[in-house]
């Protein structure tokens, strides 16, 4: 049941598009990330979902209600900002209590309800202090706390996590996560950070220059990227030209190598110039006898990642990145060694562009 | 502080005769200038108020003498009475004009035009001002004039220049001006999230204003109130050049007993003008206060 | 904004533009106004003309240059020692800084006559009293401007560069440093040049020849020429500031203390 829908959304600033044919239906308790690199329209999408920016095109309809016009203080959207915006001159339990303040709330509901969030986000001590008191972590849960303290029916949050340590990301992001299913609360989460994308969305939308460029699970969108964007956006990736040998049979040839792949070639000719991919932990060395995929290579360079080694090759005129799991029994080739590497069909990726 | 720890190192790392002793000498000259030319001066003034004149003992008389004085309380009431009306006003209108300029939703290059013309407003104090709303509004100035032909004359209707109000309205052009330029910032350090935070639960522009944006300026409105309080009351050339010395200001007295001993009491003289100087520092302490404490909420 | 909340906007700013340029459109129509029922450059011809005019406009002039002239002398090396080698004498100094603003002029004036006036300090007629205190008046806007343009540069490593290339400290103060400070000293100069141009009480007091006393007089004696002095004295400041603004690339311009 579709809760969110953004329908034929375009954005036009003074000329220049900035968003366009945007179309997306979220159901409820959908947690969708918005992926892209700065200036893709992610976060504009997300604020003409708040009612911070007018689409020039489309609608925008909340729950069966189309809220494309509303003004942002109509919504009952809630909205995490990049800066926190917490109001310095209140405390913090005044910050998440202003919501119900503002509509009329019996003072005793909303003691109640501030208690019942500063629970939620572990800073049950902390409700008389002020934001400059806070760290940046603590006050981005505050934030999130105020957006929610109002119940609103969808959570926005613009890369809420992107001013803070790498470490305080990665335990406020799964935080934000679980308290998002343990409410069952519609979340959009814009981010660049692919990582997190990843890790917490039930869908990702991947944005690049206003256009949407893939939608599905992160499962999708990391294996079968459906263009050179996507898959160079999310995750490293391989990739070269390759050349069309017989459609049917789906067989290409890189740089004089014969390569089989499972794509669909039905709608290319022999000769066809294609571009391929191949993530680098489906590349490994044989092991055993194997007669597809065999390709020649020339160690250039081992790079020590912690859980993965990071192999790079040279296989004819590409270079290639190989990631294999740190196993310190297992012994490395040298640099400058010849050695033969595979990968199976599954992981030769045609991408569209 | 890095240099502090650097300084540690610098007597060990160098000679006795180090460069240290030539930085003590770069900075007497100005030690000496500010003692000679201001901290002596000025405390002249200070001990000289706790002076009998006559005897050249130490007392408290003077000050006494300045309490029982029914003219010169007169005086200081006068002074406070124009500079409150003046920071407020000021302050108000002040205000109102920044803000219209900065988030009132017009052209960019009000906002800039605004600044330089309050930089030199605010410099156009003194006797070119006092002409100027002598050309403007004395019995033959020019919009006196306009305002008589349109069938209006403003002093057929009590409106008098060389007094009390005509005096305010002067010193409101430097006032308004020294408003909008240091509240600026503050009204810059208004964060576009926090209106978009506030909207975003609910709140109208009144609740926004209410609850939001006005508790958070109103240190910076009051402090910046105190300093254009300070800044009536140590005013002089622009009441001097308009009224002749005729409105009973602390200062005109202090410039008339420069002139002359009108006060008959050199001491008193002293007093008046240690008085002057504490309302100064108790200003301008008030603003830095409170000027700190803006920027806390806005960094 | 709303739509409505603009309205209000241009209803202020169009008050502060009616209440900023009235006085000054009245000042120069007034100028205009010395021959009976034509408006003619007279009044200006006259002031320009007079050898008093002359005289007491060249005074200010020149009591303006030499307090720039003491001020960049004694306020560079005063901040670059302060800013290189002595933090801990920081808030005395900035402290000392501030204070022109505690004492207002008529006090200062006040003080310095009763000071200056007795043995041993027989100065209070010399010039050189009036431009000290003029440098004193300044020190604010000119120490604070000149610490600005420090903060800027690296003091540090430039001294030791100069130093490491055999740089004496005049050397280093007066070839390294003050080119580097040129436009926040420029905009100290300017901003001292408008107070001083505009100052009328430690002239009056002091019994200096200078601009403003010199338009009080004015003011006395005639009608129409002082009103051609304050629109000269207007165009002086607004070009000050403007110079400032240019230079300083819109640097906000302060309040000045010595004028009113």
């Amino acid at each position: 049941m579709t809760h969110l829908t953004l329908s034929n959304i375009s954005k036009q600033f003074s000329g220049t598009t900035v968003v366009r044919d945007f179309n997306l239906d979220v159901k409820k308790g959908e947690f969708v990330s918005f992926l892209g690199p700065s200036g893709c329209g992610k976060t504009t999408t997300l604020r003409m979902i708040a009612g911070f920016e007018v689409p020039t095109t489309g609608k925008v309809i909340l729950d069966n209600v189309e809220i494309t016009d509303k003004a942002p203080n109509q919504r009952n959207v809630g909205m995490v900002f990049q800066a926190y915006a917490l109001f310095p001159n209140m405390t913090v339990a005044q910050n998440i209590g202003f919501g119900m303040r503002i509509h009329r709330e019996p003072e005793s509901a909303i003691k109640e309800r501030v208690a019942e969030m500063l629970a939620l986000i572990n800073l049950e001590q902390k409700g008389k202090s002020y934001p400059s008191e806070l760290s940046g972590g603590q006050q981005q849960r505050v934030a999130l706390a105020r957006a929610l303290a109002n119940r609103p029916q969808v959570l926005l949050l613009d890369e809420p996590l992107s001013a803070l340590d790498a470490k305080i990301r990665v335990a406020l992001r799964a935080e934000i996560r679980s308290i998002q299913r343990k409410l069952g609360i519609t979340a959009i989460y814009v981010t660049h950070d692919q990582e997190e994308a990843l890790s917490i969305s039930d869908r990702i939308v991947v944005m690049s220059q206003g256009q949407m460029e893939q939608v599905g699970t992160p499962f999708e969108i990391y294996n079968f990227p459906q263009t050179a964007f996507v898959a160079s956006f999310v995750g490293t990736l391989n990739t070269t030209d390759a050349e069309v040998i017989d459609p049917a049979k789906k067989l290409i040839r890189i740089d004089g190598v014969q390569l089989e792949t499972a794509e669909q070639l039905d709608d290319r000719q022999k000769g066809d110039k294609i571009r391929i991919a191949i993530r680098p932990e489906r590349l490994n060395f044989v092991s055993v006898e194997k007669k597809v995929n065999v390709l020649d290579c020339t160690i250039e360079n081992i790079t020590f990642l912690g859980s993965v080694v990071r192999i790079q090759v040279t296989i004819g005129s590409n270079r290639f990145n190989m990631d294999t799991f740190n196993n310190p029994f297992l012994e490395l080739p040298k640099i400058g060694a010849k050695e033969q590497v595979t990968c199976s069909r599954e992981a030769v990726l045609v991408l569209k562009n | 502080m890095t240099t502090l720890v650097e300084k540690r190192d610098a007597p060990k790392a160098r000679p006795a005769h180090s460069k240290f002793s030539w930085a003590w000498l770069g900075v007497v000259p100005f030690f000496l200038f500010a003692f000679m030319f201001l901290i002596y001066p000025s405390s002249t003034i200070a001990s000289g108020s706790f002076i009998d004149s006559n005897t050249h003992a130490f007392t408290f008389q003077n000050f006494v003498h300045l309490l029982h004085n029914p003219n010169l309380i007169g005086a200081y009431w006068i002074s406070i009475k124009i500079s409150l009306i003046t920071s407020l006003g000021g302050g108000i209108f002040g205000f109102l004009l920044a803000y219209s300029a900065i988030r009132g939703g017009l052209p960019s290059f009000m906002r800039s035009s605004l600044m330089t013309f309050c930089g030199v407003a605010s410099n156009f104090a003194g006797v070119p001002l006092a002409f100027a709303f002598i050309a403007l509004l004395s019995p033959a100035g020019v919009l006196t004039g306009w305002l008589t032909a349109m069938g209006y004359n403003p002093y057929f209707h009590g409106f008098q220049l060389y007094t009390f109000w005509g005096l305010s309205i002067v010193y409101m052009y430097f006032q308004f001006p020294l408003m909008v330029l240091v509240i600026a910032p503050a009204i810059d350090g208004l964060r576009k999230e926090w209106l978009e935070a506030s909207e975003n639960l609910g709140a109208s522009s009144f609740q926004y204003w209410r609850y939001v944006a006005f508790p958070i300026l109103l240190p910076s409105i009051l402090g910046t109130m105190i300093l254009l309080f300070g800044n009536s009351f140590g005013a002089f050339a622009t009441a001097q050049a308009l009224t002749g010395g005729s409105i009973n200001l602390v200062t005109i007295v202090i410039g008339a007993q420069l002139r002359g001993d009108v006060l008959g009491d050199a001491g008193l003289g002293y007093a008046l003008a240690l008085g002057m100087v504490v309302v100064m520092a108790v200003a301008i302490t008030g603003y830095t206060l409170l000027q700190r404490q803006t920027e806390r909420w806005l960094r | 904004m709303k739509r409505g909340g603009v309205i209000w906007s241009w209803f202020w700013m169009a008050l502060g533009i009616l209440y900023f340029f009235l006085p000054l459109l009245a000042t120069f129509l007034f100028s205009l106004r010395a021959v009976k029922g034509v408006l003619s450059f007279k009044a200006y011809q006259n002031v320009f003309s007079t050898g008093e005019f002359v005289t007491n406009f060249s005074y200010s002039l020149l009591w303006a240059v030499l307090t720039i002239i003491v001020g960049i002398l004694i306020f560079v090396p005063t901040a670059y020692w302060v800013r290189l080698r002595l933090p801990q004498v920081r808030t005395a100094v900035e402290f000392i800084t501030l204070l022109p603003f505690v004492v207002p002029a008529i006090v200062f004036v006040f003080g310095l006559v009763r000071t200056f006036s007795q043995p041993p300090f027989l100065i209070v007629d010399s010039p050189a009293l009036l431009v000290a205190a003029y440098t004193v008046l300044s020190m604010p806007y000119m120490y604070r401007s000149i610490d600005t343009g420090l903060r800027a540069i690296d003091v540090r490593t430039l001294t030791e560069a100069a130093q490491s290339l055999g740089a004496g400290w005049g050397t280093i103060l007066f070839r390294v440093i003050l080119p580097n400070i040129r436009v926040a000293i420029l905009s100290g100069a300017f901003l001292s040049f408008a107070i001083v141009m505009g100052e009328y009480i430690l002239a009056q007091y002091l019994a200096k020849p200078a601009f403003a006393p010199y338009m009080a007089f004015l003011i006395q004696q005639k009608a129409y020429e002082p009103a051609a002095l304050a629109v000269l004295s207007f165009a002086l400041t607004w070009a000050s500031l403007g110079i400032i603004q240019v230079v300083g690339r819109g640097r906000g311009p302060a309040q000045i203390a010595g004028g009113h």
